[in-house]
């Protein structure tokens, strides 16, 4: 080991580790690690591998779906997984799905394994990187000297990943920055810098989080995250110009970095470029292809009419997904919804009486179904089986379902010529989403499809474009910590809509960011709860929402 | 056979000695087991390390090797080579001091970035590994690596204790030429640089390995 200890002191000497920071020795004796491959020798070859490094606690596992049994027993410390799960899903779709589902801590370190012409292929290319790659075979010698320098960080940022899993996000703030100040190292800087712009994420804390996307600019302007992070940034601030131009130079740079053109994508919807959002994410499909891009293609050409192509992606979304951690029963709704509309009811309704039959039709996504099956039999002729498909959805309709059900159904309701049950659920898929703009597309696109055009424009605006503008408002103000002002505007608001999911989230934004920056106030602290409170009974499980409640929970215990 | 059959049967053979050689790792590592395992082992690594060579070199004529450069820490790099070298650490019986030398570590102080560059680990790993193996069959007891970084450039320099490209013994010939070879391509997917193999001034042979990147 003589000369991993020599190396050490050169990266000591080179990038400078104050003597404050003493680095831990690696215990490798304590760890629990698992190993995800669908070669059983190569399985057993890493599994002997860190055995010989005397881990003691090995799981081998063959599939993604495993691994989740065993990440539901056992928290791990290391998973070394291979890039090439099976056919239809890799190593980085579990991890985006691990990521994204928050199935994994912060504390554990996800080591991918490729072949080298895979490598070509996933490295640099994603958001979700792993902590490392490794091409296989890899010498023991070398698999070690990687995991203890992996392990040496992780360590090093400890107190940070923990405040991150016990979702302390203002101690993990404050953790990294009195870890940066232990180490010259750029390489830790900058990693926990990444930690520190996660925590200002959850805590949607924008600005703050712009600054330490330019700290770790300034230290080091080559890695793609920071760009696409520092590019968010900008276009939560509003900047939507600066945040394209950060994206395309990362494009420059990175040719096939999916996630700047994910960015560019939702830049231009926010700008209300739908065409040009598509393109966007079709070439992030056809980079990186998973279920989730498909969906994401699929429901963009939906919307702009192109249903020959929004059926070929929610096909292949199914494709791709189906027996996998990934699937989703909502893509089969999406197809028969397609399906019913390019003119092909035998079609939808093979897919979800047959396709589909295995997820039966309990709550909301029966309803949903139900109202799907109606449309689909309407078209084929049977009236009667429709009226009682339509019946039968609304009859179980839960009373707080989500916009896309209320869609569906008020589309069935429209098409069999029930126009005020119809209207009256397009209104409230409107009113009550908190993603108001893309579901007032589909509604639109639902009165069009069955002759109400004439009434788009009442059912979507309701009041709406008064109260977005005095949301936008409100937020700029607050912005600039003129929060009475900014409350003036957010009241209202919502006197004209009690219930708009926007007008509430911005009003409890408001009455947070005014609770941290100028303390505890009982009138104030009385109107953030209601607001929450609110919030959670429209759009339960939200998870905005849900940011909320917990950045509330920190600022009432400092 | 039409090259993309080829191809893939070349992929296959190399995956196929990837497993072999973990297998024989394992083997080797069962308790008192004969030296020949240990042997087969290594011939095994050293035949994939070959295939893989040729394949790159077959890539490069085919103009197909892309280079996928990402910023490598150059210390921790080092610290990999070594640690991939399987045969390291011993020459017939005898231990050789294999090691990074931090006193010949140069960073020229315009360098914006010390210690880090944009390189295809994957590609100059290959090369000098092929210069590493070579230092071990000569060294007499030592073999040092370092890198020396400039504004534009980074060498990586490996320098053995032996007898010098002179006075190589008999039946020992310098360089298969394709490491050499192997260190062009891997110049020309880095967009230019260069490579020498010279007799050191302290005796011995010294490798050098340039590659812009700016």
């Amino acid at each position: 080991m003589q000369e991993t200890a020599g190396a050490s002191t050169i990266a000591n000497m080179i990038a400078g580790k104050k003597p404050g920071y003493e680095s831990e020795f690696v215990r490798f004796d304590q760890m629990k690690a698992m190993v995800i491959d669908d070669m059983g020798a190569m399985r057993h070859a890493l599994r002997s591998q860190l055995e010989w490094m005397g881990i003691n606690t090995v799981k081998s596992v063959s599939n993604a779906e495993e691994a989740l049994r065993q990440l539901e027993l056992t928290q791990f410390d290391l998973i070394l997984c291979d890039y090439n799960l099976n056919r239809s899903s890799s190593g980085q779709h579990f991890l985006e799905f691990l990521r994204i589902q928050h199935l994994i801590s912060a504390k554990t370190v996800f080591v991918m394994v490729t072949a080298e012409a895979e490598y070509a292929y996933v490295a640099n290319a994603v958001e979700f990187a792993p902590d490392d790659y490794i091409l296989k075979p890899c010498p023991e010698k070398k698999l070690r000297t990687r995991l203890e320098r992996l392990f040496d960080r992780r360590n090093f940022l400890m107190p940070a990943l923990l405040a991150m899993d016990a979702q302390q996000y203002d101690q993990v703030v404050s953790e990294c920055d009195r870890l940066m100040t232990l180490v010259d190292n750029e390489r830790w800087k900058m990693a926990a810098l990444r930690l520190k712009a996660e925590a200002q994420h959850a805590l949607h804390d924008e600005a703050n989080m712009l600054k330490t996307y330019e700290q770790a600019l300034a230290l080091n302007n080559n890695a793609p995250w920071v760009k696409i992070g520092f590019a968010r940034a900008q276009r939560m601030r509003g900047d939507l110009d600066a945040a394209e131009r950060t994206a395309q130079e990362i494009i420059a740079q990175h040719p096939s970095y999916v996630a700047a053109f994910e960015l560019l994508g939702e830049i231009r919807k926010a700008r209300n470029d739908q065409a040009g959002a598509y393109e966007m994410i079709e070439r992030a499909s056809a980079i990186l292809p998973s279920a989730r891009r498909f969906r994401v293609s699929s429901e963009s050409a939906f919307l702009l009419g192109k249903l020959d192509e929004a059926k070929r992606y929610a096909e292949s979304a199914i494709q791709l997904s189906s027996g996998s951690i990934t699937e989703s029963k909502e893509d089969y709704l999406s197809l028969a919804q397609i399906q019913t509309d390019v003119g092909e009811p035998e079609e939808a309704i093979r897919t979800l009486e047959w396709h589909a039959r295995r997820f039966g039709e309990q709550g909301e996504f029966g309803v949903a179904r139900n109202a799907i099956l109606a449309q689909a039999y309407h078209d084929t002729g049977d009236t009667d089986k429709a009226k009682r498909l339509l019946e039968r959805a609304l009859r179980v309709m839960p009373q707080d379902s989500r916009s896309e059900t209320l869609n569906h159904v008020g589309k069935a309701a429209l098409k069999l010529g029930d126009e005020i049950t119809g209207l009256k659920l397009m209104t409230q898929a409107v009113q009550g989403s908190d993603d108001r703009q893309r579901i007032a597309r589909h509604v639109a696109k639902s009165m069009r499809d069955t002759g109400r055009q004439d009434k788009v424009a009442d059912v979507i605006d309701a009041g709406q474009k008064r109260i977005l503008a005095l949301v936008d408002e409100a937020q700029k103000l607050m912005r600039s910590a003129q929060f009475a002002e900014a409350y003036a505007k957010l009241q209202e608001a919502l006197t004209i809509h009690d219930e708009n999911i926007e007008a509430l989230l911005a009003a409890a934004q408001l009455h947070l960011l005014w609770l941290k920056q100028q303390g505890w106030d009982a009138e104030i602290d009385a109107r953030a709860k209601a607001y929450l409170a609110t919030l959670d009974k429209l759009v339960p499980q939200n998870e905005k929402v849900m940011a909320f409640y917990r950045f509330y929970d920190q600022i009432s215990e400092a | 056979m039409d090259q993309s059959l080829a191809a893939l049967v070349i992929h296959d053979l190399k995956n196929s000695l990837a497993l072999l050689e973990a297998e024989l790792e394992i083997l080797a590592r069962q308790p008192n087991i004969p030296d020949e395992a240990h042997k087969a082992h290594q011939r095994c690594a050293d035949l994939k390390q070959r295939l893989v060579g040729f394949l790159t070199l077959y890539k490069q004529e085919q103009g197909a090797l892309q280079p996928n450069r990402s910023e490598t820490e150059l210390a921790e790099f080092l610290e990999d080579v070594l640690a991939a070298s399987p045969s390291a650490n011993c020459k017939h019986g005898h231990a050789l001091d294999v090691r990074i030398d931090s006193a010949r570590i140069r960073c020229a102080p315009e360098v914006q970035h010390r210690g880090t560059a944009l390189l295809d680990e994957y590609l100059v790993e290959l090369a000098l590994e092929s210069a590493l193996n070579n230092a071990l069959r000569f060294a007499a007891s030592k073999v040092q690596l370092w890198f020396e970084q400039t504004a534009d450039a980074v060498s990586f320099c490996v320098q053995d204790d032996g007898p010098g490209l002179s006075h190589h013994p008999a039946g020992m010939p310098p360089s298969t030429g394709v490491g050499l070879a192997l260190c062009r391509a891997v110049i020309e997917a880095h967009g230019g640089g260069e490579v020498t193999l010279r007799d050191a001034p302290q005796g011995g042979a010294l490798f050098r390995l340039t590659l812009h990147c700016a």
